[in-house]
């Protein structure tokens, strides 16, 4: 944050971070050392498979986790302040107005009974110490402010009076009423239409922007992140791979698994009928993860030092691009086994 | 306004199918002369017994066939006459009989009804919300303790250490107090009663408050920063309470059944010690009564659950 200049403030300095669940099967590593930094007003994509620990991973940044059976180490500091070690009470006063969440499913993360403009007055009563009618008025232009329309109908519907991509709205409505500096999006648009997951994405980017909010976007979908983050981290296994400026990772990535993960996204300049590129296998038992690579028993490039030897973070040509690979995407071991792999699929396909 | 109308013609037809069914079973099974005048009823050789045994049929329009008696029973019950009693000269008239001791039992029954929800819902709570933990297995194992536990063995245990022991509470029921102290004379029996439902109630309800802790909009309300004693109040209870209300809508004939044993240790007057006596003597207007009375309350009770389920949950509303 020093060299990067006195007027950038660091939002998010992550380092180290271990979440670990106790289970009857054995320890499992969710999130295994995982650093990283956000700025003020800045978009971070976090990527990965189902399993990568993605969603673990910001759910132990906020530190919204089950309350047993978790170990949590490492630092994780919020505008210069360490909140790792705080207890739950001491979190309630950061949860909702400093950091919020937006959650996956707008189908079932509203409480069924409870009318949507209680449900976004709750916090505005509770943090900013509103009235009850202050707080519906705020409510209201919340519900604006995400575009529903006839806002103050709304305010007296339950949940299931409204479509799904309201229901997303309104979510969006209650994470930003108190002014989060913070926001979390754990899949925002899974649950939802393919014509209103850009409506949605698109809100929550022009909201990031004019309230010079911080936006962690978690999700499986590299397509998604690309129009709306400014930097991207990539997850295997409750690692981190790969992280980049966006720009960056879409031109040079150097881990094969984000290779991989990009070419599952159908391609509109590919011919119809073309099978999607997969990636093979399941992800790894965060119980007994592999030794070496996580990826390695997975990756068409593992070469025998992968399975033994674990890749550290190295900096790649522009120094805030890392990555963990022995054999990175352009290397000479790359290029060898790509040519031996395109050959082996024609011989293949001949025959067929 | 269809449901509601359907509603209540349903609960119409219950109520007769119980009431027919009751009358026919007692007057098939017994013998209401013999009910009526005891031996003399056989006494058809002795002029005196054959008189009061022509009275008595008179009265009782015992010559009439089954249904036309049911017939006249019925039309005489909805008009708030409930009958003769056979026994005891006839005096005093089951409706009065009825309408002394009905308030006594309602009184219990609602006062353990009342103290069962109160005692199971912040119990349901405490648990759910630390289930597995050492303080959660040990109400499961007084749970288990309360409810294997006979309604007679519990009332004889209470009332042995808060009465006799301690002195806290009165001994009996004394229908001549004032209703304050009479009130406070219900405590006790009313608590035997309750205990053990409590009991049941709470299982019930910690199993589906832990069903709903689970779900996503619980994580949403604490990420709102809500403290923990106000999501569980605000957010898990209400979405946790359809089974609950349904139970306790239905458990309503347990608790007049409990009242019987409850009534005779405590010594109430109330329609269950009544019930006892009218069906050992076969007295069937009583019987008959008290049968629908019951169920009367039943139809109502559930009736509310039904009206409850509208009001907990916007999506069953019509």
């Amino acid at each position: 944050m020093i060299e990067n200049g006195a007027d950038v403030e660091m939002l998010l300095e992550i380092s180290d971070l271990k979440t670990h669940f106790r289970t009857p099967r054995g320890t499992v590593r969710a999130v295994d050392g995982v650093s990283l930094t956000l700025e003020r007003g800045k978009a971070l994509g976090i990527v990965g498979e189902s399993g990568s620990g993605k969603t673990i991973l910001s759910r132990s940044i906020m530190g919204l986790l089950p309350r047993h059976g978790v170990i949590r180490e490492g630092s994780v500091k919020f505008r210069g302040q360490e909140i790792l070690g705080k207890s739950t009470k001491e979190m309630q006063s950061v949860w909702g107005r400093e950091m919020a969440m937006i959650f996956q499913d707008p189908m079932t993360s509203l409480n069924p009974v409870m009318k949507v403009g209680r449900q976004i007055a709750e916090p505005l009563m509770l943090h900013l110490g509103m009235s009850k009618a202050e707080a519906r008025q705020t409510a209201e232009k919340l519900l604006r402010d995400v575009r529903i329309p006839e806002a103050t109908r709304r305010l007296d519907q339950y949940p299931h009076e409204l479509s799904g991509g309201m229901r997303q709205r309104v979510m969006i409505a209650i994470a930003l009423a108190c002014g989060p500096t913070l926001l979390f999006a754990d899949e925002p648009t899974t649950a939802l239409d393919v014509t209103v997951q850009a409506q949605i994405l698109e809100l929550i980017n022009e909201q990031r922007r004019d309230r010079n909010m911080s936006l962690i976007l978690v999700t499986h979908d590299l397509g998604v992140v690309a129009g709306f983050t400014d930097e991207i981290a990539v997850m295997y296994g409750g690692k981190l791979v790969e992280k980049a400026p966006t720009k960056v990772l879409f031109e040079r990535m150097k881990m094969p698994y984000t290779e991989a993960l990009l070419q599952s996204i159908p391609r509109l300049d590919q011919p119809s009928h073309s099978r999607l590129a997969v990636i093979p296998g399941r992800p790894p038992d965060l119980v007994n993860p592999p030794k070496g690579c996580r990826f390695a028993p997975r990756c068409a490039y593992a070469r025998d030092r992968c399975l033994t030897e674990e890749p550290q973070l190295t900096v790649a040509e522009s120094p805030d691009h890392v990555y963990a690979c022995h054999y990175p995407v352009g290397s000479p071991e790359y290029h060898e086994r790509r040519v031996e792999l395109s050959k082996a699929s024609t011989a293949v396909g001949g025959s067929i | 306004m269809r449901f509601w109308l359907q509603r209540v013609a349903m609960a119409v037809l219950l109520l007769l199918s119980v009431s027919a069914l009751t009358f026919g079973a007692m007057n098939i099974l017994g013998d209401p002369l013999f009910n009526i005048l005891g031996p003399v009823a056989g006494d058809v050789n002795n002029p005196d017994s054959v008189k009061l045994i022509e009275k008595a049929k008179a009265e009782f329009d015992l010559d009439e066939p089954l249904v036309v008696r049911y017939g006249l029973w019925l039309s005489d019950f909805v008009r708030g006459d409930m009958g003769v009693q056979f026994s005891s000269d006839g005096q005093p008239p089951v409706s009065d009989l009825i309408k002394e001791r009905l308030p006594r039992t309602a009184t219990l029954v609602l006062l353990a009804q009342l103290m069962a929800i109160v005692i199971a819902i912040p119990w349901a709570l405490a648990t759910a919300s630390r289930a597995g933990k050492l303080s959660d297995r040990i109400s499961t194992m007084n749970t288990f303790f309360l409810v294997a536990m006979p309604n007679f063995a519990l009332a004889i245990i209470l009332k042995f250490v808060l009465s006799i022991k301690l002195g806290w509470m009165p001994l009996t029921y004394v229908a001549n107090d004032p209703l304050s102290s009479r009130l406070w004379q219900m405590v006790l029996p009313a608590l035997t009663i309750a205990l053990p439902v409590a009991a049941v109630f709470q299982r019930l309800l910690r199993t589906d408050l832990i069903t709903t802790l689970q779900q996503d909009f619980i994580l949403m309300a604490r990420a709102k920063g809500l403290s923990r004693r106000r999501v569980l109040f605000r957010h898990a209870l209400r979405p946790s309470l359809f089974s609950f209300i349904t139970v306790v809508g239905l458990n309503t004939g347990a608790l007049i059944g409990g009242s019987i044993v409850v009534e005779t240790i405590f010594r109430i007057p109330g329609i269950g010690s009544s019930l006892v006596e009218s069906v050992l003597r076969e007295d069937f207007p009583v019987v008959l009564a008290i049968v629908m009375i019951v169920a009367v309350a039943f139809v109502l009770i559930n009736l509310l659950v039904d009206i409850l389920y509208s009001i907990i949950d916007p999506r069953v509303r019509r």
